[in-house]
Protein backbone atom coordinates (compact mmCIF):
# COMPACT_ATOMS: atom_id res chain seq x y z
CA UNK A 1 0.00 0.00 0.00
CA UNK A 2 1.39 3.37 -0.95
CA UNK A 3 1.39 5.87 1.89
CA UNK A 4 -0.10 9.21 0.91
CA UNK A 5 2.45 11.91 1.55
CA UNK A 6 1.13 14.30 4.17
CA UNK A 7 1.08 17.63 2.42
CA UNK A 8 1.08 20.93 4.18
CA UNK A 9 -1.95 23.05 3.55
CA UNK A 10 0.35 25.58 1.92
CA UNK A 11 1.51 22.96 -0.59
CA UNK A 12 -2.08 22.16 -1.49
CA UNK A 13 -2.73 25.83 -2.10
CA UNK A 14 0.35 26.13 -4.34
CA UNK A 15 -0.59 23.05 -6.35
CA UNK A 16 -4.12 24.20 -6.91
CA UNK A 17 -3.01 27.63 -8.05
CA UNK A 18 -0.53 26.10 -10.51
CA UNK A 19 -3.19 23.83 -11.99
CA UNK A 20 -5.47 26.82 -12.49
CA UNK A 21 -2.79 28.62 -14.48
CA UNK A 22 -2.26 25.57 -16.68
CA UNK A 23 -5.94 25.11 -17.38
CA UNK A 24 -6.55 28.81 -18.02
CA UNK A 25 -3.68 28.83 -20.50
CA UNK A 26 -5.31 25.92 -22.31
CA UNK A 27 -8.53 27.90 -22.45
CA UNK A 28 -6.75 30.92 -23.90
CA UNK A 29 -5.01 28.73 -26.48
CA UNK A 30 -8.34 27.20 -27.42
CA UNK A 31 -9.85 30.63 -27.88
CA UNK A 32 -6.92 31.70 -30.05
CA UNK A 33 -7.26 28.54 -32.16
CA UNK A 34 -10.96 29.16 -32.74
CA UNK A 35 -10.29 32.76 -33.76
CA UNK A 36 -7.65 31.57 -36.24
CA UNK A 37 -9.96 28.92 -37.66
CA UNK A 38 -12.68 31.52 -37.94
CA UNK A 39 -10.31 33.79 -39.81
CA UNK A 40 -9.04 31.16 -42.09
CA UNK A 41 -12.45 29.87 -43.13
CA UNK A 42 -14.23 33.15 -43.28
CA UNK A 43 -11.71 35.54 -44.64
CA UNK A 44 -8.67 33.56 -45.69
CA UNK A 45 -6.80 36.19 -43.72
CA UNK A 46 -6.02 35.95 -40.03
CA UNK A 47 -5.63 39.66 -39.36
CA UNK A 48 -9.06 40.56 -40.68
CA UNK A 49 -10.48 37.60 -38.77
CA UNK A 50 -9.04 38.87 -35.50
CA UNK A 51 -10.44 42.32 -36.10
CA UNK A 52 -13.89 40.77 -36.29
CA UNK A 53 -13.64 37.87 -33.89
CA UNK A 54 -11.82 39.41 -30.96
CA UNK A 55 -14.25 42.26 -30.31
CA UNK A 56 -17.11 39.75 -30.33
CA UNK A 57 -15.21 37.62 -27.83
CA UNK A 58 -14.20 40.50 -25.58
CA UNK A 59 -17.62 42.11 -25.77
CA UNK A 60 -19.28 38.86 -24.74
CA UNK A 61 -16.89 38.48 -21.83
CA UNK A 62 -17.42 42.06 -20.64
CA UNK A 63 -21.18 41.65 -20.71
CA UNK A 64 -21.03 38.50 -18.68
CA UNK A 65 -18.38 40.06 -16.40
CA UNK A 66 -20.84 42.54 -15.01
CA UNK A 67 -22.36 40.04 -12.62
CA UNK A 68 -25.59 40.97 -11.14
CA UNK A 69 -25.27 39.93 -7.52
CA UNK A 70 -28.89 40.89 -7.13
CA UNK A 71 -30.03 38.36 -9.69
CA UNK A 72 -28.02 35.55 -8.10
CA UNK A 73 -29.60 36.30 -4.73
CA UNK A 74 -33.06 36.66 -6.23
CA UNK A 75 -32.73 33.37 -8.10
CA UNK A 76 -31.80 31.68 -4.84
CA UNK A 77 -34.64 33.47 -3.03
CA UNK A 78 -32.15 34.55 -0.39
CA UNK A 79 -32.93 37.03 2.37
CA UNK A 80 -30.53 39.01 4.58
CA UNK A 81 -29.62 37.19 7.80
CA UNK A 82 -31.77 38.31 10.73
CA UNK A 83 -29.68 39.10 13.81
CA UNK A 84 -32.74 38.69 16.00
CA UNK A 85 -32.80 34.97 15.31
CA UNK A 86 -29.99 33.50 17.39
CA UNK A 87 -28.76 31.00 14.78
CA UNK A 88 -28.53 33.72 12.18
CA UNK A 89 -26.89 36.12 14.60
CA UNK A 90 -24.26 33.49 15.31
CA UNK A 91 -23.84 32.99 11.56
CA UNK A 92 -23.15 36.70 11.18
CA UNK A 93 -20.60 36.55 14.00
CA UNK A 94 -18.82 33.56 12.42
CA UNK A 95 -18.67 35.33 9.05
CA UNK A 96 -17.21 38.46 10.67
CA UNK A 97 -14.55 36.39 12.42
CA UNK A 98 -13.54 34.50 9.29
CA UNK A 99 -13.36 37.75 7.33
CA UNK A 100 -10.74 38.97 9.80
CA UNK A 101 -8.77 35.75 9.36
CA UNK A 102 -8.99 36.17 5.58
CA UNK A 103 -8.08 39.85 5.70
CA UNK A 104 -11.02 40.94 3.55
CA UNK A 105 -13.89 43.30 4.38
CA UNK A 106 -16.86 41.62 5.99
CA UNK A 107 -19.15 40.13 3.32
CA UNK A 108 -22.91 40.62 3.49
CA UNK A 109 -24.66 37.64 5.02
CA UNK A 110 -27.75 36.10 3.46
CA UNK A 111 -29.87 33.09 4.33
CA UNK A 112 -31.69 30.70 2.00
CA UNK A 113 -34.70 28.86 3.36
CA UNK A 114 -33.98 25.25 2.52
CA UNK A 115 -33.88 22.08 4.57
CA UNK A 116 -30.70 20.92 2.83
CA UNK A 117 -27.17 21.83 3.88
CA UNK A 118 -25.58 24.21 1.39
CA UNK A 119 -23.88 27.56 1.04
CA UNK A 120 -22.66 29.81 -1.73
CA UNK A 121 -20.62 32.95 -2.22
CA UNK A 122 -20.92 35.68 -4.79
CA UNK A 123 -19.69 39.21 -5.48
CA UNK A 124 -17.50 40.90 -8.09
CA UNK A 125 -14.49 41.32 -5.84
CA UNK A 126 -13.46 40.78 -2.22
CA UNK A 127 -14.65 44.27 -1.25
CA UNK A 128 -18.22 43.45 -2.19
CA UNK A 129 -18.56 39.87 -1.07
CA UNK A 130 -21.79 38.06 -0.26
CA UNK A 131 -22.14 34.76 1.58
CA UNK A 132 -25.38 32.81 1.75
CA UNK A 133 -26.06 29.78 3.93
CA UNK A 134 -29.19 27.61 4.01
CA UNK A 135 -31.36 27.36 7.11
CA UNK A 136 -30.85 23.60 6.85
CA UNK A 137 -27.11 24.11 7.28
CA UNK A 138 -27.67 26.31 10.33
CA UNK A 139 -29.78 23.59 11.92
CA UNK A 140 -27.76 20.53 10.98
CA UNK A 141 -24.15 21.70 11.34
CA UNK A 142 -22.37 22.43 14.60
CA UNK A 143 -20.24 25.56 14.98
CA UNK A 144 -17.00 23.81 13.98
CA UNK A 145 -18.53 22.46 10.76
CA UNK A 146 -20.26 25.76 10.01
CA UNK A 147 -16.93 27.52 10.45
CA UNK A 148 -15.39 25.14 7.90
CA UNK A 149 -18.13 25.88 5.37
CA UNK A 150 -17.82 29.63 5.93
CA UNK A 151 -14.03 29.42 5.55
CA UNK A 152 -14.52 27.62 2.21
CA UNK A 153 -16.93 30.24 0.91
CA UNK A 154 -14.75 33.08 2.20
CA UNK A 155 -11.87 31.55 0.25
CA UNK A 156 -13.89 31.70 -2.97
CA UNK A 157 -14.35 35.43 -2.41
CA UNK A 158 -10.74 36.00 -1.40
CA UNK A 159 -9.40 34.06 -4.39
CA UNK A 160 -11.57 35.95 -6.87
CA UNK A 161 -13.20 32.68 -7.90
CA UNK A 162 -16.48 34.33 -8.75
CA UNK A 163 -14.74 36.63 -11.20
CA UNK A 164 -12.72 33.75 -12.66
CA UNK A 165 -15.88 31.67 -13.11
CA UNK A 166 -17.76 34.51 -14.79
CA UNK A 167 -14.94 35.37 -17.19
CA UNK A 168 -14.34 31.72 -18.03
CA UNK A 169 -18.02 31.10 -18.70
CA UNK A 170 -17.90 34.21 -20.88
CA UNK A 171 -15.00 32.82 -22.87
CA UNK A 172 -16.80 29.48 -23.26
CA UNK A 173 -19.82 31.38 -24.53
CA UNK A 174 -17.70 33.41 -26.90
CA UNK A 175 -16.05 30.29 -28.31
CA UNK A 176 -19.43 28.67 -28.80
CA UNK A 177 -20.83 31.82 -30.38
CA UNK A 178 -17.96 32.09 -32.84
CA UNK A 179 -18.26 28.42 -33.68
CA UNK A 180 -21.95 28.79 -34.37
CA UNK A 181 -21.52 31.87 -36.56
CA UNK A 182 -18.93 29.96 -38.50
CA UNK A 183 -21.05 26.87 -38.86
CA UNK A 184 -24.05 28.74 -40.22
CA UNK A 185 -21.96 30.84 -42.58
CA UNK A 186 -20.28 27.68 -43.88
CA UNK A 187 -23.70 26.25 -44.53
CA UNK A 188 -24.94 29.28 -46.39
CA UNK A 189 -22.05 30.44 -48.43
CA UNK A 190 -18.75 28.83 -47.75
CA UNK A 191 -15.39 30.42 -47.19
CA UNK A 192 -13.75 32.85 -49.57
CA UNK A 193 -10.62 30.79 -49.63
CA UNK A 194 -12.27 27.97 -51.52
CA UNK A 195 -10.89 27.07 -54.82
CA UNK A 196 -7.25 27.40 -53.90
CA UNK A 197 -6.35 23.76 -54.13
CA UNK A 198 -6.48 20.47 -52.29
CA UNK A 199 -4.13 21.35 -49.45
CA UNK A 200 -6.60 24.03 -48.50
CA UNK A 201 -9.50 21.57 -48.47
CA UNK A 202 -7.79 19.54 -45.76
CA UNK A 203 -7.16 22.68 -43.74
CA UNK A 204 -10.80 23.66 -44.12
CA UNK A 205 -11.94 20.26 -42.87
CA UNK A 206 -9.61 20.58 -39.88
CA UNK A 207 -10.92 24.05 -39.20
CA UNK A 208 -14.50 22.80 -39.34
CA UNK A 209 -13.68 19.99 -36.91
CA UNK A 210 -12.03 22.46 -34.58
CA UNK A 211 -15.05 24.71 -34.71
CA UNK A 212 -17.41 21.85 -33.87
CA UNK A 213 -15.27 20.39 -31.11
CA UNK A 214 -14.04 23.65 -29.61
CA UNK A 215 -17.21 24.48 -27.66
CA UNK A 216 -17.13 20.99 -26.14
CA UNK A 217 -13.51 21.32 -25.15
CA UNK A 218 -14.14 24.79 -23.86
CA UNK A 219 -16.87 23.52 -21.58
CA UNK A 220 -14.68 20.64 -20.36
CA UNK A 221 -11.85 23.08 -19.65
CA UNK A 222 -14.20 25.36 -17.75
CA UNK A 223 -15.36 22.43 -15.62
CA UNK A 224 -11.74 21.44 -14.95
CA UNK A 225 -11.04 24.99 -13.79
CA UNK A 226 -14.14 24.89 -11.61
CA UNK A 227 -13.06 21.67 -9.90
CA UNK A 228 -9.56 23.00 -9.36
CA UNK A 229 -10.92 26.17 -7.73
CA UNK A 230 -13.06 24.03 -5.44
CA UNK A 231 -9.97 22.21 -4.19
CA UNK A 232 -8.25 25.56 -3.76
CA UNK A 233 -11.17 26.88 -1.73
CA UNK A 234 -10.99 23.74 0.43
CA UNK A 235 -7.27 24.17 1.09
CA UNK A 236 -7.41 27.94 1.62
CA UNK A 237 -10.38 27.46 3.93
CA UNK A 238 -8.47 24.85 5.91
CA UNK A 239 -5.57 27.31 6.21
CA UNK A 240 -7.78 30.16 7.41
CA UNK A 241 -9.62 28.12 10.02
CA UNK A 242 -6.47 26.11 10.90
CA UNK A 243 -8.94 23.23 11.06
CA UNK A 244 -9.44 21.04 7.94
CA UNK A 245 -11.49 18.61 10.02
CA UNK A 246 -14.34 21.11 10.37
CA UNK A 247 -15.04 21.21 6.65
CA UNK A 248 -14.37 17.45 6.33
CA UNK A 249 -17.10 16.75 8.88
CA UNK A 250 -19.47 19.16 7.17
CA UNK A 251 -18.88 17.45 3.82
CA UNK A 252 -19.69 14.10 5.39
CA UNK A 253 -22.99 15.47 6.61
CA UNK A 254 -23.66 16.91 3.16
CA UNK A 255 -22.99 13.49 1.66
CA UNK A 256 -25.82 12.02 3.70
CA UNK A 257 -28.05 14.90 2.88
CA UNK A 258 -29.14 14.31 -0.75
CA UNK A 259 -31.90 16.54 -2.04
CA UNK A 260 -34.83 14.43 -3.08
CA UNK A 261 -36.14 16.82 -5.64
CA UNK A 262 -34.28 19.12 -8.00
CA UNK A 263 -34.25 22.68 -6.74
CA UNK A 264 -35.43 25.45 -9.02
CA UNK A 265 -33.08 28.07 -10.30
CA UNK A 266 -30.55 28.61 -13.01
CA UNK A 267 -27.83 26.01 -13.27
CA UNK A 268 -25.14 28.57 -13.88
CA UNK A 269 -25.01 29.38 -10.20
CA UNK A 270 -24.20 25.76 -9.42
CA UNK A 271 -20.42 26.22 -9.26
CA UNK A 272 -20.79 28.79 -6.51
CA UNK A 273 -22.42 26.33 -4.14
CA UNK A 274 -20.30 24.24 -1.81
CA UNK A 275 -21.94 21.16 -3.24
CA UNK A 276 -23.76 21.23 -6.56
CA UNK A 277 -27.45 21.19 -5.67
CA UNK A 278 -28.44 19.99 -9.11
CA UNK A 279 -26.44 16.79 -9.15
CA UNK A 280 -25.72 13.75 -7.04
CA UNK A 281 -22.68 14.24 -4.84
CA UNK A 282 -21.30 10.73 -5.06
CA UNK A 283 -21.03 10.73 -8.84
CA UNK A 284 -18.35 12.92 -10.33
CA UNK A 285 -16.91 13.00 -13.81
CA UNK A 286 -15.31 15.41 -16.27
CA UNK A 287 -18.75 16.96 -16.55
CA UNK A 288 -18.92 17.92 -12.85
CA UNK A 289 -18.39 21.40 -11.49
CA UNK A 290 -17.26 19.96 -8.16
CA UNK A 291 -14.72 17.24 -7.43
CA UNK A 292 -16.01 13.99 -5.91
CA UNK A 293 -16.94 14.56 -2.29
CA UNK A 294 -14.90 11.59 -1.00
CA UNK A 295 -11.77 12.95 -2.69
CA UNK A 296 -12.32 16.31 -1.04
CA UNK A 297 -12.73 14.71 2.38
CA UNK A 298 -9.63 12.59 1.84
CA UNK A 299 -7.50 15.58 0.86
CA UNK A 300 -8.72 17.63 3.81
CA UNK A 301 -7.88 14.82 6.19
CA UNK A 302 -4.40 14.49 4.71
CA UNK A 303 -3.50 18.07 5.59
CA UNK B 1 17.48 52.00 -41.28
CA UNK B 2 18.89 48.50 -41.22
CA UNK B 3 15.96 46.21 -40.17
CA UNK B 4 18.27 44.26 -37.84
CA UNK B 5 19.10 47.40 -35.88
CA UNK B 6 15.43 48.31 -35.77
CA UNK B 7 14.59 44.88 -34.39
CA UNK B 8 17.31 45.17 -31.76
CA UNK B 9 16.05 48.58 -30.67
CA UNK B 10 12.49 47.25 -30.35
CA UNK B 11 13.72 44.30 -28.29
CA UNK B 12 15.70 46.64 -26.08
CA UNK B 13 12.65 48.83 -25.51
CA UNK B 14 10.56 45.79 -24.61
CA UNK B 15 13.20 44.55 -22.16
CA UNK B 16 13.38 47.95 -20.50
CA UNK B 17 9.58 48.07 -20.23
CA UNK B 18 9.51 44.63 -18.62
CA UNK B 19 12.16 45.69 -16.12
CA UNK B 20 10.19 48.78 -15.20
CA UNK B 21 7.03 46.73 -14.73
CA UNK B 22 8.77 44.21 -12.49
CA UNK B 23 10.42 47.01 -10.54
CA UNK B 24 7.18 48.85 -9.95
CA UNK B 25 5.40 45.60 -9.24
CA UNK B 26 7.73 44.48 -6.48
CA UNK B 27 7.97 47.92 -4.94
CA UNK B 28 4.21 48.17 -4.72
CA UNK B 29 3.87 44.61 -3.51
CA UNK B 30 6.21 45.25 -0.59
CA UNK B 31 4.37 48.44 0.35
CA UNK B 32 1.01 46.70 0.18
CA UNK B 33 2.21 43.84 2.35
CA UNK B 34 3.51 46.26 4.95
CA UNK B 35 0.22 48.10 5.04
CA UNK B 36 -1.53 44.81 5.51
CA UNK B 37 0.64 44.11 8.55
CA UNK B 38 -0.05 47.53 10.07
CA UNK B 39 -3.74 47.16 9.38
CA UNK B 40 -3.96 43.75 11.04
CA UNK B 41 -2.06 45.10 14.06
CA UNK B 42 -4.59 47.88 14.43
CA UNK B 43 -7.40 45.34 14.15
CA UNK B 44 -6.03 43.40 17.15
CA UNK B 45 -6.22 46.57 19.21
CA UNK B 46 -9.80 47.27 18.15
CA UNK B 47 -10.89 43.81 19.30
CA UNK B 48 -9.02 44.00 22.60
CA UNK B 49 -10.70 47.29 23.32
CA UNK B 50 -14.10 45.85 22.48
CA UNK B 51 -13.57 42.99 24.91
CA UNK B 52 -12.55 45.43 27.60
CA UNK B 53 -15.75 47.40 27.09
CA UNK B 54 -17.98 44.34 27.39
CA UNK B 55 -16.62 43.21 30.73
CA UNK B 56 -18.23 45.76 33.12
CA UNK B 57 -21.62 44.90 31.62
CA UNK B 58 -20.90 41.21 32.09
CA UNK B 59 -19.90 41.69 35.73
CA UNK B 60 -23.11 43.62 36.45
CA UNK B 61 -25.23 40.88 34.93
CA UNK B 62 -23.66 37.92 36.75
CA UNK B 63 -23.08 39.68 40.08
CA UNK B 64 -26.57 39.01 41.38
CA UNK B 65 -26.60 35.34 40.38
CA UNK B 66 -23.05 34.30 41.23
CA UNK B 67 -22.83 35.91 44.66
CA UNK B 68 -20.82 33.04 46.10
CA UNK B 69 -18.29 32.80 43.35
CA UNK B 70 -16.13 35.61 44.69
CA UNK B 71 -12.83 34.19 43.49
CA UNK B 72 -13.91 33.66 39.90
CA UNK B 73 -15.37 37.17 39.68
CA UNK B 74 -12.34 38.79 41.31
CA UNK B 75 -10.00 37.04 38.90
CA UNK B 76 -11.74 38.70 36.00
CA UNK B 77 -11.59 42.15 37.61
CA UNK B 78 -7.95 41.69 38.61
CA UNK B 79 -6.96 40.54 35.12
CA UNK B 80 -8.74 43.47 33.56
CA UNK B 81 -6.91 46.03 35.67
CA UNK B 82 -3.61 44.25 35.07
CA UNK B 83 -4.26 44.58 31.35
CA UNK B 84 -5.07 48.26 31.60
CA UNK B 85 -1.91 48.99 33.57
CA UNK B 86 0.41 46.80 31.51
CA UNK B 87 3.41 48.70 30.20
CA UNK B 88 5.68 46.35 28.31
CA UNK B 89 4.50 44.10 25.45
CA UNK B 90 5.29 41.06 27.58
CA UNK B 91 3.20 42.36 30.49
CA UNK B 92 0.47 42.99 28.00
CA UNK B 93 0.52 39.43 26.69
CA UNK B 94 0.59 37.95 30.18
CA UNK B 95 -2.32 40.06 31.38
CA UNK B 96 -4.26 39.29 28.23
CA UNK B 97 -3.67 35.60 28.76
CA UNK B 98 -4.86 35.91 32.36
CA UNK B 99 -8.04 37.69 31.30
CA UNK B 100 -8.86 35.09 28.68
CA UNK B 101 -8.39 32.35 31.26
CA UNK B 102 -10.46 34.17 33.86
CA UNK B 103 -13.34 34.64 31.43
CA UNK B 104 -13.17 31.00 30.44
CA UNK B 105 -13.50 30.00 34.11
CA UNK B 106 -16.38 32.39 34.63
CA UNK B 107 -18.35 30.91 31.77
CA UNK B 108 -17.55 27.39 32.88
CA UNK B 109 -18.83 28.12 36.39
CA UNK B 110 -21.90 29.85 34.97
CA UNK B 111 -22.98 26.45 33.66
CA UNK B 112 -24.07 25.64 37.23
CA UNK B 113 -26.52 28.52 37.39
CA UNK B 114 -29.57 27.71 35.25
CA UNK B 115 -31.23 31.00 36.20
CA UNK B 116 -28.25 32.90 34.90
CA UNK B 117 -28.18 30.84 31.72
CA UNK B 118 -31.81 31.72 31.11
CA UNK B 119 -31.06 35.43 31.40
CA UNK B 120 -31.25 36.90 27.90
CA UNK B 121 -28.75 39.62 28.70
CA UNK B 122 -26.23 37.04 29.87
CA UNK B 123 -26.72 34.97 26.74
CA UNK B 124 -26.19 37.98 24.51
CA UNK B 125 -23.05 38.96 26.39
CA UNK B 126 -21.73 35.41 26.22
CA UNK B 127 -22.25 35.36 22.44
CA UNK B 128 -20.60 38.75 22.08
CA UNK B 129 -17.62 37.85 24.21
CA UNK B 130 -17.10 34.60 22.31
CA UNK B 131 -17.29 36.65 19.15
CA UNK B 132 -14.70 39.12 20.45
CA UNK B 133 -12.33 36.42 21.70
CA UNK B 134 -12.51 34.68 18.32
CA UNK B 135 -11.83 37.98 16.59
CA UNK B 136 -8.82 38.62 18.82
CA UNK B 137 -7.45 35.19 17.96
CA UNK B 138 -8.11 35.55 14.23
CA UNK B 139 -6.69 39.04 14.04
CA UNK B 140 -3.51 37.77 15.68
CA UNK B 141 -3.49 34.90 13.23
CA UNK B 142 -3.92 37.29 10.34
CA UNK B 143 -1.15 39.48 11.68
CA UNK B 144 1.19 36.49 11.75
CA UNK B 145 0.08 35.39 8.27
CA UNK B 146 0.77 38.89 6.93
CA UNK B 147 4.21 38.96 8.57
CA UNK B 148 5.01 35.52 7.15
CA UNK B 149 4.02 36.54 3.63
CA UNK B 150 6.03 39.76 3.95
CA UNK B 151 9.11 37.98 5.30
CA UNK B 152 8.90 35.38 2.52
CA UNK B 153 8.77 38.11 -0.11
CA UNK B 154 11.71 40.10 1.19
CA UNK B 155 13.90 37.11 1.98
CA UNK B 156 13.61 35.43 -1.40
CA UNK B 157 14.91 36.42 -4.80
CA UNK B 158 14.24 39.01 -6.23
CA UNK B 159 12.28 40.62 -3.42
CA UNK B 160 15.40 40.79 -1.29
CA UNK B 161 17.04 43.29 -3.66
CA UNK B 162 14.09 45.64 -3.41
CA UNK B 163 13.86 45.22 0.32
CA UNK B 164 17.48 46.22 0.75
CA UNK B 165 17.13 49.27 -1.43
CA UNK B 166 13.93 50.26 0.38
CA UNK B 167 15.54 49.64 3.75
CA UNK B 168 12.96 47.05 4.80
CA UNK B 169 13.77 44.37 7.33
CA UNK B 170 11.96 41.22 8.36
CA UNK B 171 9.33 41.61 11.04
CA UNK B 172 8.66 39.52 14.10
CA UNK B 173 5.59 37.43 14.52
CA UNK B 174 3.51 37.42 17.68
CA UNK B 175 4.31 34.63 20.06
CA UNK B 176 0.95 33.58 21.34
CA UNK B 177 1.05 31.67 24.61
CA UNK B 178 -0.56 28.25 24.31
CA UNK B 179 -3.31 28.79 26.85
CA UNK B 180 -4.78 31.68 24.91
CA UNK B 181 -5.11 29.56 21.79
CA UNK B 182 -7.71 27.26 23.29
CA UNK B 183 -10.44 29.81 23.74
CA UNK B 184 -11.37 30.57 20.15
CA UNK B 185 -12.75 27.16 19.25
CA UNK B 186 -15.50 27.50 21.82
CA UNK B 187 -18.09 24.85 21.01
CA UNK B 188 -21.73 25.12 21.80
Amino acid sequence: MIMEKKLLVEDHIKRNKRSTVIVCTMMAALFAAVVLAFGYIFFGNIIIASIFAIPIGIGYVLVTYSISVGSVLAAAKARPANPRIREEKLLIYRVEEMAIAAGIPKPKVYVQDSEYINAFATGKNPDEGVICVTTGALKKLNQEELEGVIAHEMSHIKNYDIRIATVTIGVVGAISLLAEILFWSMLWGGGRSRGRGEGNAILIVLAILLVILAPIFARLTYLAISRRREYLADSTGAYLSRNPEGLAKALEKIKQDHPKSKPKGSKTVAPLYISNPFRRVDVSSVWSTHPPIDERIKKLRSM
Amino acid sequence: MDPLILALIIILIIVVLVFILVFVGYHNKIIRMENRIDNSWAQIDVQLRRRSELIPNLMETVKGYMKHEKEVLENVTKARSALMSAKTPQENINADNMLTGALKSLFAVAENYPDLKANQNFLNLQDELTNTENKIAYSRQHFNDSVLAFNNTIETFPGMWFAKRMGRKTRDMLQIPDAAREVPKVKF
